[in-house]
């Protein structure tokens, strides 16, 4: 579960298949951002680059850095994810407590233990002097500043979606370790062999900013990683689908709170990729700070934790729920009644197919609409946010409809056990045709499916209406119905199977139906 | 059939998921239900049902504006 719902991309897209193959399995902190692929088919890019692709550093080092630098960003998420990574790759756990306890004490070689007093004290010449005098290279030294890149943007991003953890989270060890020293200095810290003005990630950026910000023209000695975070700029800050360039620049200049963007009743959309854009903004801060040069990015990252608000957020996700009413509601209960008929009118649809599942009859659902939108006036001066106002107003329309219900069939359950969904076998298995929705106009088709759905038992017939027809999360169903989550996906996949065989008959090609017959197991 | 519903929903563990996976290459009857499972979801997520006309809609949103301007004098 995160803050945003998320879509189904399917088994081909290939970011996935990236990180199946590198991680083992997709992190939720990408399955989280599936409502926009773009973004994360950059951010694979971005770390095959940075940590798929081995260069100066072995894949263990740059875990190491990752496992280091998310203890000290106190993100346990991350510090899970690269504790595990390290027991695959063979370090006993023994051993992992002890480095993200304190590095000096973990048995490291001595190139790896400078990386991590490199990355430690990112920002300062003289850090970068110290690692070369151990005998860490130049490309050794900007792949390590990399991947302390790499690892905000993976902390940012993780708290700022929320992601829940893929391992049972590992308590993080107060350590010692601290991130990032310096400000962004004038003075490059390595040597950045010249690419030529037409190399084309520097055209890509000069079309963009006017100029190729200093913190690209720092990391020539890795032309791959230049490419992959030019494809990330191209991926996350250009397209305006979700949020507009200017507002995404507003925000890598000035950053953002979780509050502010409540007040400005971001979709899931565009609170989503002002995390991403916030995400990206860090690892390039990082970058400036680590590898000096100039300052292209402004300072505003430059506390310890990612920025997304200003409380510590260290050991609790940061609560990303954007309301697009908390606006109009807002002016509701400061007196303002035209903002409820703006509600009323967003919503309208949904509070009437939320009755018609409950009640399962459109006139009555009319009639119960009314009352559905008086009671939420009367009770809207106590509605706090906690959940979204859709999701409430869907909560008041439930129950006005259940108390309908009970008024005029008392004697209906609505409550009984989910144990019976246990029992139920289809019947209709034979094979649909390809494409039914070729089969019936739209209108043939809608009536199927509402005749279909009006026969449901109301128990499946309300839960299918939430989540199948209005799309509501589960979660978002599951609270406006007082269920738990369990016994929603229950009642969602009987009405589900009840409703695929009452369309069956209509789907099923003509020469195949006839040998209806159960299914066994 | 639980775990088949959390795989419609694409909410399954990988293991979950390869389990599922290499049983539906080789039981055609599992591999029917998902698929006609599916284009059932696809069809009532398409097809745009249960709407309320808005000149149905306009009698009663005036009259709730009605009672609570007149509950707010």
């Amino acid at each position: 579960m995160s803050y945003f719902g998320g879509v189904d991309l399917g088994p081909s897209f290939e970011p996935f298949a990236t990180f199946q193959e590198q991680f083992g399995f997709v992190p939720k902190l990408f399955l989280a951002q599936t409502r926009l692929p773009r973004v994360i088919e950059a951010e694979s890019a971005l770390i095959s680059a940075i940590l798929f692709t081995d260069k100066a550093l072995a894949r263990p080092q740059k875990e190491c850095i990752l496992l280091v630098l998310a203890a000290a960003e106190g993100n346990s998420y991350c510090f899970s994810l690269h504790y595990q990574m390290l027991k695959l790759l063979g370090v006993p756990e023994q051993r992992l407590d002890r480095i993200a306890t304190d590095y000096r004490q973990g048995d490291l070689s001595p190139a790896t233990s400078a990386l991590l007093t490199l990355v430690s004290k990112l920002g300062t010449k003289e850090a970068v002097a110290e690692a070369a005098a151990q005998g860490l290279s130049n490309e050794s030294i900007l792949e390590a500043i990399l991947v302390a890149g790499l690892s905000r943007f993976l902390c940012t991003l993780a708290t700022g979606v929320g992601a829940a953890p893929d391992f049972a989270p590992r308590p993080i060890p107060a350590q010692q370790a601290s991130f990032i020293q310096g400000v962004a200095s004038a003075e490059p810290f390595l040597p950045a062999p010249d690419l030529g003005e037409d190399h084309p990630p520097f055209t890509f950026l000069r079309a963009q900013f006017g100029t190729v910000p200093k913190v690209f023209r720092a990391q020539t000695l890795m032309p791959d990683v230049l490419e992959a975070e030019a494809h990330a700029i191209r991926s996350i800050l250009l397209p305006e689908d979700a949020l507009s360039r200017t507002r995404k620049l507003d925000i890598l200049r000035t950053g953002f709170d979780i509050e502010t963007l409540r007040r400005h009743g971001f979709t899931d959309e565009q609170a989503l990729e002002t995390v991403v854009t916030t995400a990206l903004s860090s690892f390039f801060f990082v970058l400036q700070v680590g590898l000096g040069g100039g300052s292209d990015f402004a300072a505003k990252m430059g506390a310890k934790k990612a920025y997304l608000s200003a409380t510590d957020q260290r050991h609790m996700p940061i609560t990303v729920s954007v309301d697009p009413d908390a606006e109009c509601v807002a002016r509701v209960q400061s007196g303002d009644l035209d903002a409820f008929e703006e509600l009323m009118s967003r919503h309208h649809q949904r509070v009437f197919r939320t009755l018609v599942g409950t009640l399962g009859n459109p006139d009555e659902a009319c009639d119960a609409m009314q009352d559905t939108f008086l009671k939420a006036f009367q009770h809207l001066a106590s509605f706090e946010g906690r959940s979204k106002f859709s999701t409430w107003l869907v909560s008041i329309a439930t129950n006005t409809g259940i108390q309908r219900l009970r008024e005029r069939r008392p004697l209906e359950s609505l409550d009984e056990s989910d144990h019976d969904e246990e029992g139920f076998r289809p019947r209709q298995v034979q094979a649909w045709t390809e494409d039914p929705e070729q089969l019936y106009s739209q209108a043939e088709m809608r009536s199927l499916v509402e005749n279909g759905v009006m026969k449901l038992p109301v128990k499946y017939r309300m839960v299918l209406m939430l989540r199948d027809i209005e799309q509501l999360p589960i979660e978002e169903a599951a609270s406006a119905l007082g269920l738990g989550i369990p016994a929603t996906k229950a009642r969602l996949l009987r009405g589900r199977l009840m409703l695929r065989e009452a369309l069956a008959p209509h789907f099923i090609p003509s020469g195949d139906r006839g040998s209806a017959k159960g299914v066994a197991n | 059939m639980a775990e088949i519903g959390n795989y419609l929903e694409g909410d399954v563990a990988d293991e979950v998921r390869h389990q599922l996976e290499h049983h539906l290459s080789h039981c055609q009857t599992c591999t029917i239900l998902v698929d006609s499972s599916r284009k059932t979801l696809k069809i009532v997520t398409d097809t745009g049902t249960f709407d309320l006309p808005e000149a149905t809609f306009k009698p009663i949103a005036e009259r709730i504006m009605a009672r609570i301007r007149g509950d707010g004098k």
